[in-house]
């Protein structure tokens, strides 16, 4: 294919990315580094009651000619970096949030490595025992299996919600066993709980890719195995997980990516109480503070994150993709 | 192999059996019953469906339903979600075949760049463009509109539409639009002649996950939209952290409601969601 048609073919899909993500991404970096206030100003007012006008001084919004309120903008450089990770005096006062970003990465990366292990050992055992399943059932099998993972995140966390939740069904059984607990009352139980969720979400992906995956483990590779004496453990040891070690570092590589994502069940779970994720930190900020300048800090952090997280990926798909230019 | 030992590996591997079959059981229990008891308790009272101790089995109601649907006119949601899935998918194809075919086409360095470009991209978390949009947006008075929603999930869906239906379009041999344009086709007639006839299965699944991904939005949509022109799951935020009981059991309807269209894509679609999920592990 020429250049020209190249450039044609893909200019609305280029064009749609740098308008809305990379423009973007600019933008933000630009904010974080600002603020704006309502450009406030005293004012002398005269308010005329049935007993006679009375002059009161207030502060208001200064006007511009249309009548809207005038924001004064101006250049705060690192502030807010140094406010979001707590090297800022001043936001170390008592009572004020210390270490809000880090507070939300050490969280972020905790759900990361707690649900990598799960997600990987689960989804395998998972594909090694439906390959073992009589046709007829598997269909069924894997249907169930993409539920969890297809459902609307924030819906299947509301509903693990509603099953955890007091006088719901988890808590009911586990009373059965003597077991009293409000989850959603501390934080390391509503931790557990996005956890759990996360788990239970992304398990069904890495089962499905590594079921695939099996299919096409070479079957005299296992029968010259099985005539050398290999027992089942080896067999599995040496065959099938040496085949399978490119989907593993796939699965993980994608995981890693939406681990670092977390959002939904933080919100749901622990209503951002006790939780906060980087997601959540920076949309909180900005929804709830109501500060745009400061959430876009928290975004050039959650970036630097995923940047320094992924680099041994890039470096990956690079060298491959390069290879096959 | 002697008798004994014949028999032996049998029984054990009965043995095997039942474990295999009582595992996928728990997996199949663990993996549905949130979505199960949600069900349930979507067509209880409240009073029923958070009970001490708890009812196994409580008399049915549709109130909750009818709350939702009837007095919170969660038609108009349903709606709204209805124009943003549909808008978004057809976009999202549109833009992302031309793309996708180009890239596997077209041997110079720009397309690795694009490439490269767009993996970072998917990487990145949505939440951090979320300031910019609403600057921008507002300036633009296009905030709290479905249309800036859509081109949002779009943009935001392009990275995977144009890897996914990329590695679609290396399947498609390079002879076939090359013997279209020996013939005296220009480069988009043999794309439109050629290889669009030739490309619905890859385009169905990679539209199903662009589907996905605009249907269980929440963040963007929730933090883009607001009153009367929410989405699904945006509209039953307010059941997170709902104390009022009718509120609560309408967001549990709601749940319910959102996950139903879902269970009807899983049914007809399943070969090609499994097929989209394994497409990038074992092409890459």
């Amino acid at each position: 294919m020429k250049l020209r048609s190249f450039l044609g073919f893909s200019l609305p899909s280029a064009a749609l990315m740098l308008l809305l993500l990379a423009l973007p991404m600019v933008m933000t970096a630009w904010l974080s580094t600002r603020n704006c206030a309502l450009d406030l100003q005293l004012a002398t007012v005269v308010q005329t009651g049935p007993f006679g006008a009375s002059e009161v001084t207030t502060q208001r919004a200064r006007l511009d000619a249309a009548g809207r309120p005038v924001e004064m903008c101006r250049f705060v450089g690192t502030d807010y970096y140094r406010k979001l990770l707590g090297l800022d005096a001043q936001a170390n006062a008592p009572g004020s949030d210390q270490n809000e970003f880090f507070g939300a990465l050490r969280f972020t990366l905790l759900y990361v490595a707690a649900t990598t292990p799960f997600v990987l050992a689960g989804g395998l055992a998972l594909a090694l025992a439906m390959n073992r399943v009589t046709q007829r059932l598997k269909g069924l099998f894997i249907a169930a299996s993409l539920l969890p993972f297809i459902i609307t995140p924030v819906v299947g966390a509301l509903s693990i919600k509603w099953m955890f939740r007091d006088n719901g069904l988890v808590p009911h059984l586990l009373s059965g066993m003597g077991i009293e607990l409000f989850w959603m009352a501390q934080a390391w139980s509503a931790q557990l709980l996005v956890v759990l969720y996360g788990v239970w979400h992304t398990l069904p992906f890495a089962f499905i890719v590594f079921y695939a995956g099996l299919q096409g483990v070479p079957q005299d590779s296992l029968e010259s195995a099985t005539l050398d004496g290999a027992n089942a453990w080896q067999k599995l040891r040496y065959v099938t997980l040496p085949h399978l070690a490119p989907l593993v570092v796939f699965v993980t590589l994608i995981h890693l990516m939406d681990a670092y994502r977390v959002f939904e069940p933080v919100i749901v779970l622990t209503q951002g109480a006790f939780t906060t994720s980087v997601q959540v930190l920076t949309y909180q900020v900005l929804l709830l503070e109501d500060n745009p300048y400061k959430a876009s800090a928290a975004a050039v952090l959650t970036i630097v994150g995923i940047g320094v997280l992924l680099i041994p990926l890039l470096r990956k798909t690079w060298r491959e993709q390069r290879r096959g230019y | 192999m002697s008798t004994a030992r014949s028999t032996q590996s049998t029984r054990s591997s009965k043995l095997g059996q039942t474990l295999l079959y009582a595992g996928l059981a728990a997996w199949l229990l663990l993996a549905a019953s949130p979505v199960l008891w949600t069900v349930v308790i979507s067509l209880r009272s409240y009073g029923d469906a958070f009970s001490a101790p708890l009812k196994w089995v409580a008399p049915l109601t549709f109130e909750n339903y009818r709350g939702l649907w009837v007095e919170r006119e969660f038609h108009r949601n349903f709606f709204n979600t209805l124009v943003v899935t549909v808008s978004v998918v057809t976009i999202s194809l549109t833009v992302g075949c031309l793309a996708g075919y180009a890239l596997s086409r077209y041997r110079g360095s720009l397309g690795f760049w694009l490439l490269i470009i767009a993996l970072v991209f998917r990487a990145l978390p949505h939440s951090t463009l979320l300031p910019s949009f609403h600057a921008l947006f507002d300036a633009l008075g296009i905030r709290n509109t479905l249309g800036a929603l859509v081109f949002v999930l779009v943009a935001i869906n392009q990275p995977f539409t144009i890897w996914m239906l990329r590695s679609f379009f290396v399947g498609i041999p390079q002879e076939l639009d090359e013997a279209a344009m020996v013939d005296g086709c220009t480069r988009l007639q043999a794309f439109r002649r050629v290889i669009i006839p030739v490309m619905w299965p890859g385009v169905v699944t990679t539209g199903l996950f662009s589907f996905l991904l605009a249907y269980n939005d929440f963040m963007l949509s929730s933090a883009l939209t607001n009153a009367d022109k929410m989405t699904m799951p945006a509209a039953i935020a307010g059941a997170i952290s709902a104390e009022s009981d009718a509120l609560l059991m309408q967001g549990v309807a709601g749940a319910v409601s959102i996950t139903i269209p879902l269970i009807i894509l899983i049914a007809i679609f399943q070969k090609q969601i499994v097929s989209g999920l394994t497409q990038g592990a074992v092409k890459g």
